[in-house]
């Protein structure tokens, strides 16, 4: 029936539509999701980098105003005193005291070194009274520009600071203020800078050199990673989105500041820094997923129910097709050959009559002594004969065209029933069937079709001897029934129909018979016949003790039913 | 006295071969060829039995037969028809036709048929006669 090719068809019906109805249905929800997660990602990423940018400037902003107070404070003190009144030990320390509380305990010491090198005066934790900075960088510079701030480095005492030194005077008569910044204490001004789990700020020097300490990086004083940072020129504030050598990815803001030669490095990693889009996105992709999965599984059921729809549609009216084509074919053979039987129906019966009344004229006295009279008789009765036996096959013919056309007439349900019994009486007999009649003696005639209640008739009955098999019995019953009715019933000791069939029984292609046996048409068609007549069929059935068919006509075919 | 019998069937050998056959069996036959004539020439002679074939072209059997009925109720007529035809021969018989035949058909047959419609037709003119023979003498002046 259903072939090969159109299951592949139907397969492939299914899949365009669930294909069409899901990337309907998807391609918004993605749309949706891929723009909101875009313009969130966008205006986080603005934001982030707005935060680093500013903190950056701010820091920058602080330190520079630092160290620019710083030495103009050291500045006003080498102008206000002379060299004499600097070096008393208690002048110095009150000065140091003084810078200390406007400056936040920001000094670690402060000391005197005339044009020699000579520290002269010093007030601080260390024993530095004495020493000679002739030869250091530092003095050289301070002379030259009067005022200097070195990078970090240790000098003698082994402790990493940095220099802010004012130089008064010149020649011989010149000499040097000099405060010492702790750089641990220096660094804590960018140390302190917390932005999530990974934000960080620091400063590296022109060359290279850690002058606070990163988290990420390193120690005070400690050289950078070659390539860790671009320490080309700038002006302003940059920001950068870029892998770091270990192959995290940051967010880097960097300025540059002291005359160039200190870089303030703000950075955050951009998982930390992002970390709030990555949930989001997450949850986005899987509110998707999960959408995408109903979608898909509400578009497969769905198709499947539309498909198996289609596909039974198909089926019956297929089957009905057939059906069609079957009856169209018969009835045309029945025209055919009514059309034919016709036609010869009448030489037929001009031959019959010829022979006749040439028998007819044997008969005569004057004939009577004819030598070949019996010949002559032979041969007559032949030929009318052989006109017999051609009527009989065009009689047959025009019954079997007849059977084609719907003919509603006088119908004697009983003597009906009756011939269609004794179609099957031979095969009841083989299978040990008994086939019963319990017909109403005075069952009123019908008005109806009986080549179509030959049919029903013919079918419950096979229907009931396949479901006996072996051995059992088979009742018709004919009735009068309510109103002008008639009912007719057949039962059977068969096996019985189970309750969850039963509903199903005139459903087409509803067969409990393996493929091949059944088309599952037959109960259909009854019921159709029934209701054509304007009749009513219906069953009842108990597993394993038999089931009853009963079928309700009405005495005269309803009215408007065709 | 003889049965009057008229056959009516457009095949004319038919009509013609089966009107010597029953002529040899001692009945007054004519034949006609269409239902128009059939109603033409009971109009002028008087038959007891008249043989008719269903299907023929113009007036066809059973408006030939409704005619007859209409021309002389009396008359007895056999449908003669082939089997595709049986409806119209019922309906013949419920317009007043006494029996059908299908066609080709036994000569003895038909005149057993013949021989009923005749029985049937002698019947109702006796009563007929019968009937008028009462009236004349209820009339005649005592």
């Amino acid at each position: 029936m259903i072939g090969n090719d159109q299951k592949t068809s139907y397969q492939g019906l299914k899949r365009y539509i669930v294909f069409i109805l899901c990337l309907a249905a998807a391609l918004p929800l993605g749309i949706i999701g891929g723009t909101l997660y875009y313009q969130y990602q966008s205006s986080l990423s603005q934001k982030v980098t707005s935060q680093l940018v500013s903190i950056c400037r701010q820091h920058k902003e602080s330190i520079e105003r630092f160290l620019l107070e710083t030495s103009s404070a050291l500045r006003v003190v080498t102008q206000l005193e002379s060299l004499e009144r600097i070096t008393q030990k208690d002048a110095l320390q009150r000065t140091f005291n003084i810078l200390q509380r406007e400056y936040n305990n920001a000094f670690e010491d402060i000391g005197v070194i005339d044009a020699q090198g000579s520290h002269i005066a010093y007030v601080g934790p260390f024993d530095l009274l004495g020493k000679n900075y002739l030869n250091a960088a530092w003095f050289r510079e301070t002379l030259d520009r009067k005022i200097f701030i070195s990078d970090v480095f240790l000098g003698l005492r082994q402790v990493p600071h940095f220099i802010i030194a004012v130089a008064h005077g010149s020649g011989q008569q010149a000499w040097i203020l000099r405060a010492t910044v702790n750089a641990a204490k220096f660094g804590a001004i960018v140390e302190n800078v917390r932005l999530g789990r990974t934000g960080e700020a620091f400063i590296v020097s022109r060359e290279g050199f850690y002058q606070t300490r990163s988290r990420t990086g390193g120690q005070v004083m400690e050289q950078l990673k070659s390539k860790a940072l671009d320490l080309s020129f700038f002006e302003g504030v940059k920001f950068w989105n870029v892998k770091d050598e270990s192959g995290r990815k940051v967010l880097r803001a960097k300025s540059w500041m002291k005359d160039n030669s200190w870089l303030l490095v703000v950075q955050q990693d951009v998982d930390d820094a992002f970390g709030e889009l990555y949930a989001t996105r997450n949850m986005a992709i899987l509110i998707f997923i999960l959408g995408a999965c109903l979608i898909g599984l509400v578009t497969f059921f769905t198709t499947r129910l539309l498909v198996r729809r289609i596909e039974s549609t198909d089926k019956a009216r297929k089957a009905l097709d057939e059906q069609l084509i079957q009856s169209q074919k018969l009835a045309s053979i029945g025209e055919l050959s009514a059309g034919i039987a016709h036609e010869i129906n009448n030489p037929l019966a001009v031959i019959g009559e010829e022979a006749g009344w040439m028998q007819d004229l044997l008969k005569r006295e004057n004939l009577k002594d004819l030598k070949e009279l019996d010949d002559f008789k032979d041969s007559l009765r032949e030929i009318s004969q052989q006109a017999g036996r051609c009527k009989e096959i065009t009689h047959k013919l025009l019954s079997f065209a007849r059977k084609m056309e719907s003919v509603i007439k006088d119908v004697d349900l009983n003597k009906l029933i009756e011939d269609v019994l004794a179609m099957r009486e031979r095969d009841a007999t083989y299978s040990n069937i008994d086939l019963v009649k319990q017909f109403h003696p005075h069952l009123p005639m019908i008005y109806s079709d009986p080549s179509l209640l030959r049919q029903v008739l013919l079918n419950l009955v096979n229907n009931a001897m396949d479901a006996i098999q072996k051995g059992g019995k088979i009742t018709v019953t004919t009735d009068i029934g309510e109103g002008d009715s008639v009912e007719i019933r057949v039962s059977d000791t068969g096996t019985g129909i189970p309750q969850e069939n039963l509903s199903k029984i005139f459903d087409p292609f509803f067969t409990t018979k393996p493929p091949g046996k059944g088309t599952g048409l037959g109960l259909s068609i009854c019921h159709g016949i029934i209701d054509k007549l304007g009749g009513s069929i219906s069953v009842t059935s108990q597993v394993g003790k038999g089931t009853t068919f009963s079928i309700k006509l009405p005495l005269e075919k309803a009215k408007g039913a065709t | 006295m003889m049965q009057r019998i008229l056959i009516v069937d457009d095949e004319e050998r038919f009509r013609t071969t089966l009107g010597k056959r029953l002529t040899e069996r001692d009945l007054d036959v004519e034949t006609v060829g269409s239902g128009e004539e059939a109603i033409k020439i009971i109009k002028e002679k008087l038959f007891d039995v008249v043989v008719l074939d269903v299907k023929m072209p113009g007036m066809d059997g059973i408006e030939t037969l409704a005619e007859i009925k209409k021309v002389n109720p009396n008359l007895e007529v056999l449908m003669l028809t082939g089997h595709a035809s049986v409806d119209s021969a019922v309906d013949g018989m419920r317009l007043g036709a006494y029996d059908y035949l299908m066609k080709p058909c036994e000569i003895d047959i038909l005149m057993e048929k013949i021989n009923g419609a005749y029985d049937i037709k002698a019947g109702r003119d006796e009563r007929i006669r019968q009937a008028e023979i009462r009236r004349m003498v209820d009339r005649s002046p005592s």
